[in-house]
């Protein structure tokens, strides 16, 4: 269930230049919360935090291997005053969290996943909400492919750490990592190579990267997931702030839903982007 | 909590509240969200969002954008529209131990008078807020509450419809805040309630356009505090019905800032955003701060900085 409490930063590690995984202790979160499912982030005072910020749950954490998760991380880039105040905290201090939050990605279950391949499209930090997919499959992660794009080889954080786990396919605008080009050029040689497969999309990045690979997909007819951003001031449903336009409403006062809890993760048919 | 320390306030029409905090309308959803964090019975009362004739769906994103120290919104007064909120909220709110405050908009008097109306008929509502802030259709498009005449004959017309204790909330975006407070009063308000949020804009200036998709938006949050303190202040001085204090609030100090402004209760908006147990968190800091400073009872602060 959703919660409003203040947590303690377990501890915070820098991953290159402006990305930082943030560790926070919340074992009954850690224990419950869906890959693509969020938390607001916030400091304590309000006086120096009005509006929290969304950012998806990318890992939980043991104590010990084989122990239930007591923590979770978030990996995130530095943006602007919030995220350049979160990277300044340490281990020791406290944030105010609201979470888990939203709606996460659906995965086909264990009975249909050796006839479905899950491909995950990530681009740049949009690899966040991946690492608990990864983890949340276990050892069926093997089978899933990453398509990673990024400026350079320094936007593709946890890099090993994917390798490790499942079959990581890299893209870069410098040529710095992998191949030179878009995420989206192997994206769409993988699912011509073998157009009978059953697969499912799960794509998460900026929005001209989703919109490329919901065209992608749409037009292949490959089931496609998107992890939507848009502002979002409240995180639980209440201020209608942070809504995008379904494509089929069913009525005209259905025309918009709200990322923060009919998403952040809608079916690439559900949503004009 | 102090037992020492008397909360109870009077806003007219046999309206006495437990205590001062009330949340916003607009930014407490239709109150129910909120149960997960908060006791509801704990506080004043809630202001649920704006219910209009039909529901609407609302503008088109961007809606809104954080501003120093604020937020500008433009939601477009999304709402489920006055049959399904007393066929699908109010059967769960009238049961809750808190006083409901239904706040009505429109875009004509007829708009306010259908929804009161409907509204008439049922348990369980304490009192009606009326947002003015929307533009007259009548009136080729002026805001309604940007004109005294249009605000005493809504406010009129549903009078005549009510038995309830009824609210017009004025907006701030007037050149004599005390002279729409007037026509309210004029009109039979028996209480204003004050600010709405402040006509605001943020450019994206790679982008060369306004970040909201609507252009303007509404300003709300502690970078409108003091303007709302001057106005509650000001309208004080020009009205004697009870003064419901917005803008701005996220802290005890805040809440007993308004009603030493003269503010009879307040309401808490943007902040119940950060964190969804604020304004139940604000009756013990206001006890609290009154247990400290010795005030018996919250009515003696009401209006102790007027000259
Ligand atoms: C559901 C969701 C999950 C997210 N997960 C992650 C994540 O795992 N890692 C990560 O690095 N980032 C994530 N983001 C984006 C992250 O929230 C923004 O980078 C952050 O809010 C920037 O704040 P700032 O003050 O540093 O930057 P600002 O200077 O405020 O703004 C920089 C940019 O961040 C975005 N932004 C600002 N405020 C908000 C807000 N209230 N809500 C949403 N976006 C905003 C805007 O696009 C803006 O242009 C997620 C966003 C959403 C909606
Ligand atoms: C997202 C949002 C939606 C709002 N919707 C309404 C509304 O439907 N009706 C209304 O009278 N006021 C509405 N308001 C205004 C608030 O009730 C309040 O007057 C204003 O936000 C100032 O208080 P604050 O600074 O504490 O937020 C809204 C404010 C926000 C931020
Ligand atoms: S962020 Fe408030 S409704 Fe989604």
């Amino acid at each position: 269930m959703t919660e409003n409490r203040d947590c303690t930063v377990a501890g915070q590690r820098e991953l290159g230049e402006d990305y930082f995984l943030l560790q926070v202790a919340w074992p009954e979160l850690a224990n419950q919360v869906c890959a693509g499912q969020f938390v607001m982030l916030g400091l304590p005072d309000i006086g120096e935090m009005l509006i929290r910020r969304p950012f998806s749950v990318a890992r939980t954490v043991a104590s010990e291997p084989g122990r239930a998760p007591c923590s979770f991380e978030i990996l995130y880039k530095v943006y602007g005053r919030a995220t350049r105040a979160f990277s300044r905290l340490r281990a020791g201090a406290v944030v105010s969290v609201l979470g888990p939050l939203g709606r996460g990605f659906w995965l086909p279950d264990e009975s249909e996943h050796d006839r479905t391949e899950i491909v995950l499209v990530a681009g740049g930090i949009g690899n966040a909400p991946f690492p608990l997919l990864l983890q949340q499959l276990g050892p069926r992660a093997q089978h899933v492919s990453l398509f990673f794009g990024g400026r350079s080889r320094e936007d593709l954080t946890l890099l090993s750490w994917f390798r490790e786990r499942c079959q990581v396919i890299t893209t870069t605008e410098d040529g710095s990592e992998g191949r030179r080009a878009l995420v989206t050029e192997p994206l769409a040689e993988k699912l011509d190579d073998d157009p009978n497969r059953r697969r499912v999309v799960l794509a998460c990045g900026p929005q001209p990267m989703l919109k490329a690979v919901a065209e992608i997909c749409l037009a292949r007819e490959v089931l496609c997931q998107l992890a939507l951003e848009e502002t979002i001031a409240c995180g639980f449903g209440v201020c209608l702030g942070c809504v995008v336009e379904q494509r089929h409403p069913a009525s005209e006062f259905e025309r918009y839903v709200r990322v923060c809890t009919e998403g952040p993760v809608f079916d690439a048919r559900e949503v004009i982007l | 909590m102090s037992p020492a320390v008397r909360t109870a306030v009077d806003l007219g029409r046999g309206l006495v509240l437990r205590n001062p905090l009330l949340t916003a309308s607009g930014t407490f959803g239709y109150g129910l969200e909120f149960e997960p964090f908060l006791d509801l019975a704990r506080l004043g009362g809630i202001v649920v969002k704006g219910i209009s004739p039909k529901e609407r769906s609302g503008n088109a994103p961007a809606r809104i954008i954080e501003t120093p120290s604020g937020m500008l919104n433009a939601i477009g007064l999304q709402n489920i529209g006055v049959m399904r909120f007393v066929q699908e909220k109010l059967p769960a709110l009238r049961e809750r131990d808190t006083a409901l405050i239904v706040n009505v908009f429109g875009n004509s008097i007829d708009d306010y008078v259908t929804v009161v109306e409907q509204l008439e008929a049922e348990e369980g509502i304490a009192a009606l807020e009326l947002n003015l802030s929307c533009p007259n259709v009548e009136e080729g498009g002026l805001e309604i509450g940007r004109s005294p005449r249009s605000i005493e004959q809504v406010t009129h017309a549903v009078r005549q419809r009510t038995r309830r204790a009824l609210w017009v909330k004025l907006t701030p975006n007037v050149s004599d805040i005390s002279e729409t407070a007037r026509a309210a009063v004029s009109g039979g308000a028996d209480a204003v309630s004050l600010v709405n949020t402040y006509v605001g804009m943020v450019i994206d200036v790679e982008r060369r356009r306004p970040v909201l998709s609507h252009g303007h938006g509404g300003l709300s949050g502690p970078a409108i505090r003091p303007l709302a303190i001057a106005a509650v202040y000001q309208v004080c001085q020009a009205v004697d019905v009870p003064v419901i204090g917005i803008g701005g609030i996220v802290a005890a100090r805040d809440v007993v800032e308004f009603m030493m402004a003269g503010a009879r209760a307040v309401q808490v908006g943007t902040a119940n955003y950060n964190d969804p147990a604020i304004a139940a968190k604000l009756v013990d800091g206001l006890v609290e701060w009154c247990a400290a400073h010795e005030v018996a009872d919250v009515n003696q602060l009401v209006g102790a900085a007027q000259q």
